[in-house]
């Protein structure tokens, strides 16, 4: 029972305070007003789960309508209708409402994850402000509980509103999580742990710190960070997300509500895509292999090294369009010098909500440039081209960012083992595979360039760069023709 | 040590009775969390896991119903079971007064059976039998008004 | 009275017409007192003669809402080939309450009988009893009643040879407040925590496993069949213009004579303690709780004056509710009563919405302060302040249920509170020197 826009419900226009706002009838009231970007305060509602109507947060009163506040998002919207959460009946249900909600509500907030972007600090800031009559012991509940899959679990802090339970029940269908007891005493807890892939957006959707992730936990606080808005490359689905950065590095992957794709979650593979970006491991130039020690080299000594034998490159299905159609714009090589490397399939070729078997970001994009360059984008003519390499060839690898199947990707570096000299473009050095390269050369992250994806569906999802943590201003149509 | 649950062949009977009387399987949780603590004295982990692989329901919503219900017991409990109101009208004529009693003479706390496993002592709320206020219930038997050495009496009387 | 002792009293009884009868528990003796004749006269009438019959008697809920039952019959679908389901409310955990357990344990089959008329009228084929789990031996009793009014072809199919089936069952609860509450009882019998749902969409419309719902409370199933007997205007000739009929009333506490009585509706408060249940004892009156602890207290003053129907206690800012009656003397500390009472609330609250949920532990902890040293006067205000802010904001009428009877015992007896508390207080330091 979730209040997707039903498209082909005629639009009407009713009143919102002053305002005349225009939204399909039978429309979720609540979610009307949310979609004309009025501010409701709200901690139950979600437009991704079936309605809760718990909170009691989201009063409102209407004409004509019942006699006094309701919910709005236990009503619809209906032609002419006047709905104000703006009269004294209804700043005083919220106001009341939220105290109500502090009365056991432990006083966390210096050492909770969540301080910044909870929703009870939102809301006390713009209808709380009331002294506090709560001198009384609070209730206390299990804090400090890892559940597994990364999440954190604090039952005092939480304020029931049942969101992570019904994501258990209506979302993944795994039913981890549910809330024993009775009265104030009613407490979310966990049947074993957490096992769905989705985990992760447990965290999101929790109002406050009571469901927190274990990697972010302690890290960072949310008033430091940036979002960028981009899209996951953990397979060819192409979710967008939002990733948190600022100038020390980069703490997380959020889901963006994208009403195409991914609706409003990311698979918990997507959460960890940030870690190789501003992590230890970046190039911030050129690396040469000496002894297994990776050394600084310029880039022009790299080059004088690599000069007068045949360049060949053997690109990952994971580069933006445009990355591909420089690539072939620079290129002036031999239509079988250059082969396209796929990540292997994983899992289920669809797990029914987000995940895909198909792990490399843009298969579609690759060999669509491929197939237009008049390039072999096959997998057997990628076992034609590892046979073809020789002592005479520097073979220029790219080295996917993420590499679920460390033992494929060994097999593939056995056989390019026999080519005279072994170029990794990469964009970080911290894999022990990397050791069989001769020269690393950098790339710039997913996150750190422009570009489209082509997804599952053969839509163009966008890449938007973020900041730099490395060497990013060398993409792969550089090293196309850098010789020349 | 976890043993597996199962049914009597008795109960077996009765539960599958039980689901000829609703539209879906869901609705006899009650009736046959009832009858598996009848049989088994409480509703274990091993219990829940039976009744969840029975009627193919989650464990956690197993878990969740019985933490709301007074009459469900999620640990292990006496032999019998010695239920003492203490709402308005048994407390005006000495409930309270008779559970802190009971449990001083019994030794033992609320919903802590006592040492030598045979009863339970529950403090509840208004058992609809206020006329014989005040009222306990020993088990599925009402009595009532009783007075502190006549429920010692019959606790004592108990197998 | 001489009354013949196998017939049943349908002169001065509408509901404990068939109690003096022995054994009337049993199909046998209930059929030879009168039992189930009404039943098989009504289905030579329409539905819908049935429906207008029992709205024109002006019957009102006998759980506590005090809704016209013909009234909420009348939002129920007509479509007799649709799924729909009839809820029999013997949950019975308002305080104060034992009146459907005298009729069920002792009339089953008035119950049953009533059930079938109304399945008829509303064309429902599936009916439950929800009964509270500590009734054991009355579920078993009605569960052998109904196993008696198949074998003679009352349930099933093809009932008295008509095309109708209705089949009954008992169920259960298993011990929580909230299951009385008409959805947080559906949401019990569908095997979940006994949570109240949103509303709308109300159970007539969306109930039990999302069909059509019918649910009463015992007390107005068991009026029918009396109703559907000698017809509405005789029903209205009890009671008053407003609350017709008669009514059942459980009455305990500082009483000589506590127990359930028949009465019209109307009749004055004073007259039922004083000669239906032989006058106060261990002292003077004090104070009255009218409709069970939900309603708000009356003063011994204002006892003396109401009449035991819906307006009149109503205008005195109480409720007849159920009819639970608990007559307080004057040895009776009104602040351990209020203390009773939210510790009631506070374990009962289901814990699904914030107000209730939070609102029940504070106003019980509020009332505690002074049992642990550190109650003010300023603890009454902020209680009557805490109470009417829990109004008309959750889900269900729980919330309503502890802020009604809380303010309504600061209204009446604020100085005897007070003292309380200080008195409490006084102790508590006492002891701590």
């Amino acid at each position: 029972m979730s209040s997707e826009i039903i498209a082909d419900k005629k639009l009407v226009k009713f009143k919102w305070n002053d305002q005349v706002i225009e939204a399909p009838e039978g429309e979720n009231l609540l979610q009307a007003a949310l979609d004309n970007g009025i501010e409701v305060a709200h901690y139950c509602y979600h437009k991704g789960l079936p309605i809760a109507g718990v909170c009691r947060m989201c009063m409102v009163e209407q004409t004509p309508g019942p006699p006094r506040p309701f919910p709005s998002c236990n009503a619809i919207v209906a032609p002419e209708i006047a709905v104000r959460s703006d009269t004294p009946a209804v700043l005083e249900a919220v106001e009341w409402t939220l105290q109500f909600h502090l009365v056991n509500h432990p006083l966390d907030c210096p050492v909770c994850d969540q301080a910044g972007e909870c929703g009870l600090q939102d809301y006390y800031m713009q209808h709380g402000q009331y002294n506090s009559a709560m001198e009384d012991q609070k209730v206390h509940k299990k804090k400090v509980q890892d559940i597994g899959r990364g999440v954190m679990l604090d039952a005092e802090r939480c304020i029931l509103c049942t969101r992570c339970t019904r994501f258990t029940e209506y979302v993944t269908g795994t039913y981890e999580l549910g809330i024993v007891g009775r009265g104030d005493h009613a407490e979310i807890t966990v049947h074993k742990e957490l096992e769905n892939d989705y985990a992760g957006n447990l965290v999101d959707i929790c109002p406050v710190g009571a469901l927190t992730s274990k990697d972010f936990r302690f890290k960072q606080r949310v008033w430091f960070l940036e979002d960028v808005a981009t899209t996951c490359i953990g397979c060819e689905t192409g979710c967008a997300v939002n990733i948190s950065q600022n100038e020390v590095g980069v703490y997380r992957v959020l889901p963006k509500y994208d009403h195409e794709v991914n609706g409003h979650w990311i698979c918990d593979d997507g959460r960890s895509i940030y870690k190789h970006v501003s992590g230890a491991g970046r190039l911030i130039g050129p690396l040469e292999n000496k002894s297994n020690l990776f050394i600084p080299i310029t880039e022009s000594a790299t080059a004088n090294s690599l000069r007068g034998n045949s360049q060949k490159f053997i690109l990952s299905a994971s580069l933006t369009n445009e990355d591909y159609a420089n690539f072939f714009s620079a290129f002036k090589g031999e239509k079988d010098h250059v082969a396209l490397y796929r990540l292997p399939s994983m899992g289920k070729e669809f797990d029914g909500i987000l995940k895909r078997s198909d792990k490399n970001a843009n298969t579609r994009g690759a060999r669509e440039a491929f197939a237009k360059a008049g390039m072999d984008h096959s997998e057997t003519g990628l076992q034609d081209f590892l046979d073809n390499l020789n002592a005479q060839d520097v073979i220029y690898l790219v080295v996917p960012e993420i590499i679920y199947d460390e033992d494929h990707f060994m097999t593939l570096l056995k056989k390019i083992n026999k080519a005279g000299k072994k170029v990794a473009l990469t964009t970080t050095d911290n894999l022990q595979a990397l050791d069989a390269f001769d020269y690393l050369l950098p790339l710039p992250t997913f996150l750190e360039k422009d570009g489209h994806l082509k997804n599952f569906q053969n839509r163009d999802r966008k890449l938007s760069a973020g900041r730099s943590y490395g060497a990013s201003n060398r993409d792969i149509a550089f090293y196309a023709n850098w010789l020349n | 040590m976890t043993e597996k649950f199962l049914f009597t062949a008795e109960n077996k009977a009765k539960y599958a009775e039980y689901l000829t009387r609703y539209d879906d399987v869901e609705s006899a949780l009650l009736p046959v969390l009832h009858l598996a603590q009848e049989q088994n004295g409480w509703l274990s982990s091993a219990v829940v896991a039976s009744i969840s692989e029975m009627m193919n329901i989650p464990a956690i919503k197993i878990q969740q119903v019985i933490s709301f219900y007074d009459m469900f017991y999620a640990h292990p409990m006496g032999k019998n079971i010695i239920q003492v109101c203490t709402n308005i009208s048994c407390s005006m004529y000495g409930g309270r007064k008779l559970h802190g009693e009971l449990l001083e003479h019994f030794q033992t706390e609320n919903l802590q059976p006592t040492q030598d496993g045979q009863i339970t002592i529950q403090k509840m709320e208004c058992l609809g039998a206020c006329e014989m206020a005040p009222c306990i219930r020993i088990n599925n038997d009402y009595m009532g008004p009783i007075t502190f050495e006549s429920a010692v009496k019959k606790i004592k009387e108990l197998s | 009275m001489t009354q013949d002792a196998s017939s049943a009293n349908y002169k001065d009884y509408t509901l404990l017409s068939y109690h003096h009868i022995s054994d009337v528990h049993k199909l046998d003796i209930f059929s030879k007192a009168g039992g189930y004749e009404t039943m098989k006269k009504c289905f030579a009438m329409g539905p819908e003669t049935i429906k207008e019959e029992v709205k024109g008697s002006g019957l009102r809920g006998r759980g506590g809402a005090g809704f016209p039952t013909g009234v909420k019959w009348g939002f129920f679908s007509k479509d007799r080939t649709q799924k729909k389901y009839l809820v029999c409310n013997a949950d019975e955990s308002e305080p104060g309450t034992f009146k459907d357990r005298y009729l069920v344990e002792k009339c089953p089959h008035l119950l049953i009988e009533g059930m079938i008329i109304s399945a008829w009228a509303l064309g429902v084929d599936k009916g439950y009893i929800y009964i509270r789990g500590e009734f054991y031996h009355q579920a078993k009793i009605l569960e052998e009643a109904i196993q008696e009014a198949y074998s003679a072809g009352y349930l099933g199919h093809n009932i008295c040879g008509q095309d109708f089936k209705f089949d009954l069952y008992v169920h259960r609860g298993a011990g929580a407040y909230i299951c009385g509450e008409e959805t947080g009882l559906l949401s019990s019998l569908e095997g979940k925590k006994g949570q109240p749902k949103l509303k709308p969409p109300f159970p007539a419309i969306k109930g039990y496993r999302g069909y059509p719902t019918m649910i009463n409370n015992v007390e107005s199933l068991a009026a029918i069949p009396w109703i559907m007997r000698f017809g509405a205007p005789a029903y209205k000739k009890w009671g008053t213009e407003k609350s017709a009929g008669t009514k059942l009333f459980s009455i305990s506490g500082d009483v000589k004579k506590p127990g359930v009585i028949e009465v019209p509706l109307g009749i004055p408060l004073r007259e039922i303690i004083e000669d239906y249940c032989g006058g106060v004892k261990g002292g003077n009156l004090k104070a009255v709780i009218p409709g069970g602890s939900s309603a708000p207290i009356l003063t011994a003053a204002e006892s003396m004056l109401a009449t035991m129907d819906y307006e009149d206690i109503a205008a005195r800012g109480s409720m007849l509710g159920s009819g639970a009656i608990i007559v307080l003397n004057d040895t009776r500390s009104m602040g351990e009563v209020l203390k009773w009472t939210l510790e009631f609330y506070h374990h009962e609250s289901c814990g699904q919405c914030t107000p209730c949920r939070e609102g029940t532990g504070w106003l019980d902890k509020i009332f505690k302060r002074a049992e642990n040293g550190h109650g003010q006067a300023s603890d009454i205000d902020l209680l009557d302040k805490v109470a009417a802010n829990m109004r008309g904001r959750t889900i269900c009428a729980l919330a309503d249920a502890a802020a009604m009877p809380t303010q309504g015992m600061i209204k009446a007896f604020r100085g005897e509170l007070l003292t309380f508390i200080e008195g409490q207080g006084q102790e508590e330091r006492g002891r701590k020197r």
